[in-house]
């Protein structure tokens, strides 16, 4: 048996220029096209996708040629041959990226990967990108169609690039949501369910960029003329942006070991998200004449994104690695551990609330619910961080470590929310007042913020004392929160 | 100084502790074996010292790198090949190779000499273009051996390589582990086939629930039986109903002797455990075994055979994790 020494020996050989430029790319993007081309997937979906579109163009050709006025079936078969590359776009791709992820977890070559050196950031952009690849693959092969049903007459170039754009942000979005799937679970349980949901999910995205590529197509040239289409298409493409870096960010950190900063994509996402949502919904606002909707709209909807997310930024794991914690000072907001997590969370929901409080008092049109709605949007924000915190405090103040886990204590938040939505209504009935009573709801989160909102004929149904008496309580949760999460933290650095 | 050094290693998961205070050192050029019963913590130590999980506490030295504070420094350093062998669908050996040499980020012409001289040095040589998948299970280990040398690292981790291998394969595989040796690497198998330990390792270290029992050259640990000896003996008896009462009568007589702890039968032979006091020499043993024969011989018993069980690593596993095992 050989056993040749296996130690390097110095190199003269000059490399080419196709082997210096394969050195540039990331290796996973060469494995992946290498190992995608060679599935019967890949080979099957492009042949069928092919077939389909040629029977389709034979057919659209016959039409032309039987049509006795000028032919505008363009747009239908635009439409006919954007269905086809949907199918592999929004279904296969997404699909078969998650299935290679989450094999890669499942065999174990996720670790020998971690192991190289590449980091996670690096191995999922590859994974990403080489999907990426693949699906403009396929799109080469229908792309003479869709430029052949264009000169069927029916359909704007305008349309066709729209749908087009809108298809590949979807179709980045979903490959991101896929990957960002595959790192959801680890148990085989876990596993079992994210695929099934995964699968779900695809089906029913698979059915939106469809739906919503024929409304643009029949609608024409209609809908792009229309004022607020720019606008909402640019909100459509940063909120799938923002929340496909968020879903990236999240899926490498998932994919981390424990001694890198794992946390700082994640929290920098996040942070980017918040600051983006509040100038663009900032210009949306002036734009629209200071409207007071706007602001309400994006003060209560940004504030039901934060609490969200902020409640996995905040059940963090206590602490973080030896690497790491000489250089964490008390504002590192970034690194891992869940107290820093907790005052990022509290941080973000603090300013949201009061930046679009602020910007609805400021609102040029005063409505009869404006102070009402101000006072809503005020509690909204206070409602989160005061179940958040309740939840750490259930979770993490014990000295059993039972509920203490990330998981245990987000499914106390999501217990102790419809619990306190749902019990308050029912006490109040049965001391025999209305459901809705405002003492009895004022920490309801639901039936609270509703309260807030609502203008009766003599104003508005709650004062600005009980909305500082939530504030009151917030505070101190809070404040007990970040105590008990201050104390995890240094005995988990206990030697 | 030795190439790595442990000292009080710890891993806790909420109230079970994996690793309990685990210290020792390793040369480069020698190979460790890593023995215990599964759960006995061997893998939770293996991904620490592959920089894959955090100790609770203690220090991990490689080369002089704390694997601890600074794993990225550490990590050119190892080449770990966890228990399955990781390879890849629709990949061939030639492709796998160069995929993780690219990822290594070696480039050019290096890349491509290292591949073949890791092919060369593993003897995939012939098989570069079959699928990896395709392979049988020891070609498979020495694609994933050949991966974990891409790098060139100095310390090889091995979990479990010899566990389902066929015999051939086993012997290729300790002839490969001993070239790397000699090339100077630091190996540490972790294995429960304590024989095939035996026969590739030059120290070992014996681990059950988390904690070290002993640790050190493979002689010196066979040594920590010293003092304890199994002789064999063959005797003819009649069959039946007389012949048991006989049997009797000898694992009677045997147990009657001063040195005798435990005799078991098998067969048509029996077993006898001989203690002596700890430390005994080779001198004292023959003693007591002439001294026994003796007394068998004088008892009229027809004795056939009569030998010493030579002390192998599963007799010294079984001393020094006190038979909780057996």
């Amino acid at each position: 048996m050989q056993t040749a020494e296996v130690a390097p020996a110095p190199v003269a050989v000059t490399s080419s220029r196709w082997e210096q430029w394969s050195d540039r790319v990331n290796p996973l993007v060469i494995k992946e096209i290498r190992q995608g081309l060679r599935t019967r997937v890949f080979w099957v979906c492009f042949g069928l996708m092919l077939m389909a579109c040629t029977l389709l163009a034979l057919l659209a050709y016959v039409q032309s040629q039987d049509a006795r006025d000028f032919s505008r079936a363009g747009r239908d078969f635009f439409l006919a041959f954007f269905c086809c590359l949907s199918v592999v776009h929004f279904f296969v791709i997404p699909y078969t990226a998650y299935r290679s992820l989450a094999r890669e977890r499942e065999e174990e070559t996720w670790v020998l990967l971690v192991l190289t050196g590449l980091g996670a950031r690096r191995i999922l952009r590859g994974k990403v990108s080489s999907f990426l690849v693949q699906a403009a693959l396929y799109a080469s092969a229908v792309g003479p169609f869709l430029l052949f049903s264009y000169y069927l007459n029916g359909i704007s170039l305008p349309s066709v690039l729209v749908v087009l754009g809108l298809g590949g942000a979807w179709l980045v979005f979903l490959t991101l949501v896929s990957v960002c799937a595959a790192t959801l679970a680890d148990g085989r349980m876990g596993r079992a369910l994210v695929h099934f949901m995964l699968l779900a999910v695809l089906v029913v995205a698979l059915g939106q960029g469809v739906g919503i590529s024929f409304m643009f197509g029949h609608s024409g040239d209609r809908v792009l003329r229309d004022d607020d289409f720019g606008l909402g298409l640019a909100t459509a493409l940063m909120v799938m942006l923002t929340h496909g870096w968020l879903l990236f960010e999240t899926a490498v950190a998932r994919l981390s070991l424990p001694t890198e900063n794992y946390s700082r994509g994640p929290r920098l996402a996040w942070g980017a998200q918040w600051l983006l949502g509040l100038v663009g919904g900032g210009a949306v606002w002036w734009f629209a004449g200071r409207s007071h909707a706007v602001a309400e709209a994006f003060g209560v909807a940004g504030a039901l994104q934060l609490g969200v997310v902020g409640l996995f930024v905040a059940t963090d794991v206590d602490g973080q690695a030896r690497p790491l914690r000489a250089a964490t000072r008390p504002w590192s907001l970034l690194r891992p551990g869940a107290v820093r997590g907790f005052r990022l969370t509290v941080l973000l929901l603090v300013l949201w609330g009061a930046a679009w409080v602020v910007l609805q008092s400021q609102s040029g049109m005063v409505t009869y619910n404006a102070e009402s709605m101000r006072m809503a949007m005020a509690a909204l924000p206070l409602y989160g961080l005061l179940y958040l915190s309740g939840a750490l405090l259930m979770g993490r103040l014990p000295r059993s470590n039972r509920a203490a886990s990330p998981v245990a204590v987000r499914v106390l938040f999501a217990l102790a929310v419809v619990l306190g939505s749902a019990l308050p209504p029912l006490l109040a009935l049965l001391v025999g007042v209305d459901a809705d009573d405002p003492l009895i709801n004022l920490l309801n989160p639901l039936v609270g913020t509703v309260n807030f909102g609502t203008q009766t004929s003599g104003g508005p149904k709650m004062t600005w004392g009980l909305l500082q008496f939530l504030m009151g309580v917030t505070f101190l949760a809070v404040f007990a929160a970040d105590r008990v999460l201050v104390e995890r933290e240094r005995q988990a650095h206990q030697p | 100084m030795s190439l790595l050094e442990v000292k009080g290693l710890r891993r806790d998961y909420g109230a079970l502790r994996a690793v309990d205070d685990v210290s020792f050192e390793l040369e480069a050029g020698s190979i460790l074996g890593f023995i215990g019963p599964n759960g006995a913590g061997k893998s939770t130590t293996l991904r620490i010292l592959a920089t894959l999980d955090v100790p609770t506490t203690g220090t991990v030295l490689l080369d002089g790198h704390s694997l601890v504070d600074a794993p990225d420094r550490a990590r050119p350093l190892i080449g770990y090949m966890p228990d399955r062998y990781g390879t890849y669908d629709d990949v061939t050996v030639a492709e796998f190779l160069d995929f993780f040499a690219r990822a290594y980020g070696l480039k050019g012409a290096l890349r491509r000499q290292r591949v073949a001289s890791v092919m060369e040095f593993t003897g995939l040589g012939p098989l570069a273009d079959r699928l990896a998948t395709s392979l049988s299970k020891g070609m498979r280990q020495r694609v994933a051996l050949g991966r974990t040398l891409l790098h060139d690292p100095k310390l090889l981790l091995l979990d479990e390589p010899a566990d389902g291998l066929d015999p051939r394969a086993r012997i290729e595989l300790r002839e490969l582990l001993r070239a790397l040796a000699d090339q100077g690497k630091a190996v540490i198998i972790s294995s429960h086939i304590l024989t095939e330990l035996a026969e590739i390792c030059d120290t070992c270290a014996i681990i059950e629930q988390g904690r070290l029992l002993a640790t050190g050259r493979v002689d010196d640990i066979l040594r920590q039986g010293a003092g304890i000896a199994e002789l064999e003996l063959t005797v003819r008896l009649a069959v039946g109903a007389e012949g048991e009462a006989a049997w009797a009568r000898a694992e009677r007589l045997l147990l009657e002797q001063p040195k005798v702890a435990r005799v078991t039968r098998d067969g048509n032979s029996l077993r006898v455990r001989v203690e002596l006091a700890s430390g005994a020499g080779t001198e004292a043993m023959d003693a007591a075994a002439a001294a026994l024969l003796a007394t068998l011989v004088s008892a009229g018993l027809p004795v056939c055979a009569f030998g010493t069980r030579e002390r192998n690593l599963e007799d010294a596993f079984m001393t020094v994790t006190q038979g909780r095992l057996a």
